[in-house]
């Protein structure tokens, strides 16, 4: 891909605790090019999460460099075009990078539709008509329109999921991350979460996805990550990784979840 | 041998069923007041209790600008003045007695500052009552704090990453996500302070608050009964708390309709 296309780059990315004494993160570098859908896999514990919550500082990364849109949003400030010196603003780069939990973290005290206006409304200044008829959109999108009206305690997890994703969506992020987004679900669940996702990534969305999921990796993303102990170790299309796996932990591992 | 309650000297005392009237009346109004400023300060402190407000916050960056593990320089940039300042004020009303507290303010702070002797409904001594008020509400305030420091910290993390996550600010956050569910799970904590300070603030009665207690005492002084006057007192703070108790708790299951998680 071309260099303009890239759009985040990840330089030796840093995240110790304890004064160094776990390195949960240990120098990882990748750039993530517009339309990729990236899928980070590994053992649990190999730093995949932290990678992933550190691209939009859910983490707060102790050393290294995340350029987004040509900004290093781990500094606290930088210069702008005319060279001065202004303040990172983190709230206005969080909308431009929707994210989705594991755990799905719907708002339980408001209905789904609510959940779906509240940041277009706040953030973006959008009227509560255009919110809705967007949320409404989206919702029917995932097959839950008539839901609107709902409570997330009355959805299954799946659903809970798809609304979770349409949530995000309603931003109109530039780029989607998703954190074990399938984990949490019961496995007759899986597939509806993963035929959406799988859906965002034709529509050409870029995506990074921490997943367990191995045949969504090989089938869906163009590119794979395999961490481990807080490294990046291998890197490569699903072809590279999945059928010519070079390090032996990738071997390992490979041997172990297929 | 003379019988532990005496039914005539309720005969005896009920002439001065107005002077229970109006303590009922001021005993009210003190808990409400008390409870309100309570938990109005108790969010503030709360608040502040949590903030994130560290003016030294600059020395815990290294000079590349990223964040310092350990260090004297790392402790610095965490001190946050207005936690400090909150937790002291908690833990500072929490080891004290109320009483204590009552006469400070009473006797020490409102003997500077004068207040107005008008009467409120013709009976409530201003002067006296404020400072109940006051006392009551400052007291309050410390173990409201915790209470929503507890709701507030109950709400699970994810709500907060998930709210940042879509741009929310912290602000926003707080008052749209995380305040709305810390509110529902503390509401029967509120009650139950609510409660506590109808019972407490029968202490007030020492600075001259004429609630249900100093109805008592006035009776006890005007016909030399005791015993009785107290019966009543019983018997007018069970029926003002337990209904109130069972109303709050009413409300709490209607509210909480739809929304667990």
């Amino acid at each position: 891909m071309a260099a303009n296309d890239s759009m985040i780059q990840v330089t030796d990315l840093k995240k110790y605790y304890a004064g160094g004494a776990i390195k949960a993160l240990d120098g990882v570098t990748i750039d993530i090019n517009k339309g990729d859908v990236m899928a980070v896999i590994g053992p649990s514990g190999s730093g995949k999460s932290t990678f992933l919550r550190s691209l939009n500082l859910m983490e707060e990364p102790t050393g290294g460099a995340i350029v987004f849109n040509g900004v290093d949003i781990t500094k606290k400030k930088y210069r702008d075009a005319d060279g001065k010196l202004v303040k990172l603003d983190i709230d206005s780069l969080r909308q431009k990078m929707g994210m989705v939990f594991q755990h799905f973290n719907l708002f339980p005290h408001m209905t789904l539709l609510e959940n779906m206006t509240l940041a277009p409304m706040k953030v973006k200044g959008i009227s509560k008509e255009e919110a809705e008829k967007k949320a409404l959109e989206l919702l029917d999108r995932v097959g839950l329109k008539d839901r609107a009206g709902a409570y997330p305690i009355q959805l299954s997890g799946g659903q809970k999921q798809r609304v979770a994703i349409v949530r995000a969506l309603a931003m109109e992020p530039e780029v989607m991350l998703f954190d074990e987004p399938t984990s949490a679900l019961d496995p007759e669940m899986v597939g509806e979460v993963l035929d959406v996702m799988k859906e965002l990534a034709q529509e050409g969305m870029t995506m990074v996805v921490v997943t367990h999921e191995m045949g969504f990796a090989r089938e869906v993303s163009n590119r794979v990550l395999f961490m481990a102990d807080g490294k990046l170790l291998e890197k490569g299309t699903p072809e590279d990784i999945f059928d010519h796996p070079q390090n032996p932990r990738l071997k390992d591992f490979l041997a172990k979840v297929l | 041998m003379d019988q532990f309650i005496q039914l005539e000297n309720f005969a005896k005392i009920a002439p001065y069923a107005k002077l229970f009237q109006q303590g009922v009346v001021v005993t009210v109004l003190l808990s409400v007041f008390t409870v309100a400023i309570g938990f109005c300060l108790a969010l503030v402190l709360a608040l502040m209790r949590m903030s994130n407000i560290r003016p030294f916050r600059a020395l815990g960056l290294d000079e590349n600008g990223h964040l310092r593990e350990s260090g004297f320089l790392a402790a610095i940039s965490k001190f946050n003045p207005l936690a400090f300042l909150a937790t002291a004020y908690v833990e500072i009303l929490r080891s004290t007695p109320v009483l204590v507290q009552i006469f400070i303010i009473y006797y020490g702070v409102f003997s500077v500052i004068e207040l107005p002797t008008f009467q409120i409904f013709g009976f409530i001594k201003f002067n006296r009552f404020f400072p109940g008020v006051v006392a009551l509400g400052m007291n309050s305030g410390a173990y409201l704090c915790e209470i929503i420091r507890a709701g507030i910290q109950s709400i699970d993390g994810g709500q907060t990453e998930a709210s940042r996550s879509l741009g929310l600010s912290q602000a926003q956050t707080l008052r749209y996500i995380i305040l709305p569910q810390a509110l529902r799970n503390i509401l029967p904590a509120i009650a139950n302070e609510f409660v506590v300070i109808i019972k407490e603030s029968a202490v007030t009665y020492t600075i001259g608050v004429q609630d249900i207690m100093s109805a008592v005492n006035a009776v006890k002084g005007a016909t030399f009964v005791i015993i009785e006057p107290l019966m009543v007192a019983t018997a007018v703070y069970f029926c003002l708390c337990f209904p109130t108790s069972k109303l709050i708790a009413y409300f709490e299951r209607r509210m909480s309709h739809g929304s667990k998680r």
